[in-house]
């Protein structure tokens, strides 16, 4: 479960402190699949990131698993966001010197797993297989299509098996066929049961999602059931 | 995936960056061990240069006339010969290398010739085993000066008696146009013995001075403690070119040496700053996906251990072979002590990648500082 009570963050400004979340209270249940839309500069990246540990509010507690996050370290939140966050850019943001494979199977060094856990490389092999990426790993980011970009961060941002998966407008750089195959692939993931955390401006998203919430200037304006 | 391999990934990517870097690090180690690889050449050859100027500091006898050695060259009264052993054997005077001579103008075979005897030169007892650096005459020998050997037709190998003593002579000396062209060298033993005075000595010369606090009044306070009965006397124009010479060549090295260390320095730092702006956003993916600080400093430092480790190993090389290939043009005289100075090896790794870490430091603390959210927020 994750809480926002009361989230403000502001930025400083050329022309005074710019506020880019206004007393937002927000509950997000495990399992669920929440969209949040909204216009550009509406605050939904800072939410998102507020989420994930990486923008402290300026007032306001964020609860995860009746946990506070920003009670912990830097670096609390760092191991936090490895073991339990998975990360989806509408830019990708994949590492351009590394092949497919080893951007999927980066983030596998930061998380101990068990023995009978397959390590980074072959839970990256088998995740890529699962996206029909399989013939491509040994590419470069720049050798991808768009989708097959995208594709391959969804892969990154599950190698860890997180729980909540954070996507900022994951579907803004593609083009609407392969923007509705990778909302495709995030409602399978909801259906196996993460938490999906999604903002865009994207109305198309709101056929996926378990519920829709609209920001605006920073402020959380309502809250509708939507049809995923 | 290990940070390294990370690291070598990144820089084959941007390589011009890593090629830029290491060039600098490369060619200010190059030139710090070329410099030092000739070092000993140069040190050698500085001396033996200003060996030919001669010896810096005369001790006289006490009752000597000045005005009369100047003129002459040579000085009425003489001093025991132990006195050169009793100050070489002194601590803390100051001067390394003690020659004791005797010498006195006097008439042979129709030329009036400056006739001196040497001893060989007797090294401070804390000078450790220094290189002689005046002539040195064998017992039965001598040498002659141009202007004698010209006048009397006489050859090297040829016999010559001087007041009933036989010697052969060893060497005729090139043209010198000075007092040396009308001096005969002998051991000082056969001086004695031509001189009738035997045991006794008139001058010692000694080379010294180079020593911060070694002004003429110091060494003269240090010898008259030793020898009471002396006058000490300092050629001060050589004293100073020696250490004027000395000096620039250490300043000298040690400015280009500095000059090169720095400007690499920045220019490793400029490049290190240029790869953490083009990282931005990785840096911001890293951190999302939950590398700490800490990794993302060892990725920029480890960068700059291996640039700077990498381009010691190169300079060295570079180095070592730039004092082989040009060392024995730049020293002709002492060629043969240019070689590879293996014991800087350690040293020139460790302070090249001293040098490239801190230089790197700053960009770094950059990167770890850098806010990851706003790199991702941004279009």
């Amino acid at each position: 479960m994750i809480r926002l009570e009361q989230v403000s963050k502001q930025f400083p400004g050329r022309r005074g402190p710019v506020r880019a979340l206004d007393g937002v209270d927000l509950q997000i249940a495990d399992g669920e699949f929440v969209a949040v839309r909204g216009p550009s500069g509406s605050g939904k990246s800072t939410l998102l990131l507020t989420l994930a540990g990486m923008i402290q509010p300026t007032a306001g507690t964020v609860t995860v698993n009746d946990r506070s996050l920003y009670a912990l370290s830097g670096q609390g939140r760092s191991r936090f966001r490895a073991e339990n966050v998975g990360f989806v850019f509408q830019m990708f943001h994949l590492v351009p010197y590394l092949n497919v494979l080893e951007n999927v199977a980066l983030p596998g060094r930061l998380v101990r797993v068990g023995a009978d856990v397959p390590d980074a490389r072959c839970r990256a092999r088998g995740l890529l297989e699962r996206f029909g990426l399989q013939d491509r790993l040994e590419h470069t980011p720049a050798e991808l299509s768009t989708g097959e970009r995208q594709r391959t961060a969804i892969a990154r941002a599950l190698l860890n098996d997180p729980w909540l998966l954070l996507a900022d407008e994951p579907t803004g750089n593609l083009d609407t066929e392969t923007g509705a195959s990778v909302m495709d692939c995030l409602t399978e993931l909801h259906r196996a049961g993460k938490t999906i955390v999604l903002v865009s401006h994207d109305p198309g998203v709101d056929a996926h999602a378990g519920r829709v919430l609209k920001l605006r200037a920073g402020r959380l304006e309502g809250s509708v059931p939507a049809g995923g | 995936m290990s940070p390294w391999l990370l690291m070598l990934r990144e820089m084959r990517l941007r390589w011009l960056n890593f090629a830029l870097a290491l060039l600098a690090v490369a060619g200010a180690a190059a030139l710090v061990v070329a410099l030092a690889g000739m070092g000993r050449a140069a040190n050698v050859e500085t001396k033996r240069l200003m060996r030919n100027l001669g010896f810096n500091l005369l001790v006289l006898p006490g009752q000597a006339d000045l005005a009369q050695y100047w003129a002459t060259d040579t000085v009425k009264g003489d001093m025991p010969q132990s006195y050169v052993q009793k100050l070489a054997q002194t601590r803390g005077i100051g001067a390394d290398h003690y020659v004791a001579t005797l010498q006195q103008r006097l008439s042979w075979r129709g030329l009036q010739v400056v006739l001196t005897g040497i001893l060989p030169e007797r090294n401070a007892v804390d000078a450790g085993d220094k290189a002689p650096m005046g002539y040195s005459v064998g017992p039965g020998e001598c040498f002659i000066g141009y202007a004698i050997a010209k006048a009397l037709g006489l050859k090297e190998g040829q016999e010559i008696e001087i007041a009933g003593v036989r010697l052969k002579i060893a060497r005729c000396m090139v043209e010198d146009a000075s007092k040396e062209d009308v001096r005969i060298y002998t051991h000082l033993m056969d001086a004695q013995r031509i001189l009738k005075l035997p045991n006794r000595i008139n001058t010692i010369q000694a080379l010294g001075c180079l020593c911060k606090g070694g002004e003429l009044e110091i060494l003269r306070g240090r010898i008259a403690k030793v020898l009471p009965d002396t006058y000490v006397t300092q050629l001060q124009n050589i004293a100073t070119a020696r250490m004027q010479t000395r000096h620039m060549v250490e300043q000298n090295a040690g400015v280009v040496v500095s000059v090169v260390v720095l400007t690499a320095a920045l220019w490793v730092a400029l490049l290190a700053w240029l790869n953490v702006r083009e990282r931005r956003q990785e840096i911001g993916v890293m951190r999302a996906l939950g590398f700490g600080s800490c990794h993302v400093a060892v990725m920029f430092l480890g960068r700059a251990v291996l640039i700077g480790a990498v381009g010691a190993l190169l300079g060295f090389a570079v180095g070592t072979w730039l004092a082989g290939q040009y060392g024995a043009d730049i020293f002709k005289l002492t060629f043969a002590k240019v070689k590879p100075a293996m014991d800087l090896l350690p040293r020139t790794v460790f302070g090249a990648v001293l040098i490239t870490a801190l230089a790197s430091l700053l960009p770094a603390m950059i990167a770890v500082t850098q806010d990851p959210a706003r790199t991702l927020t941004e279009e």
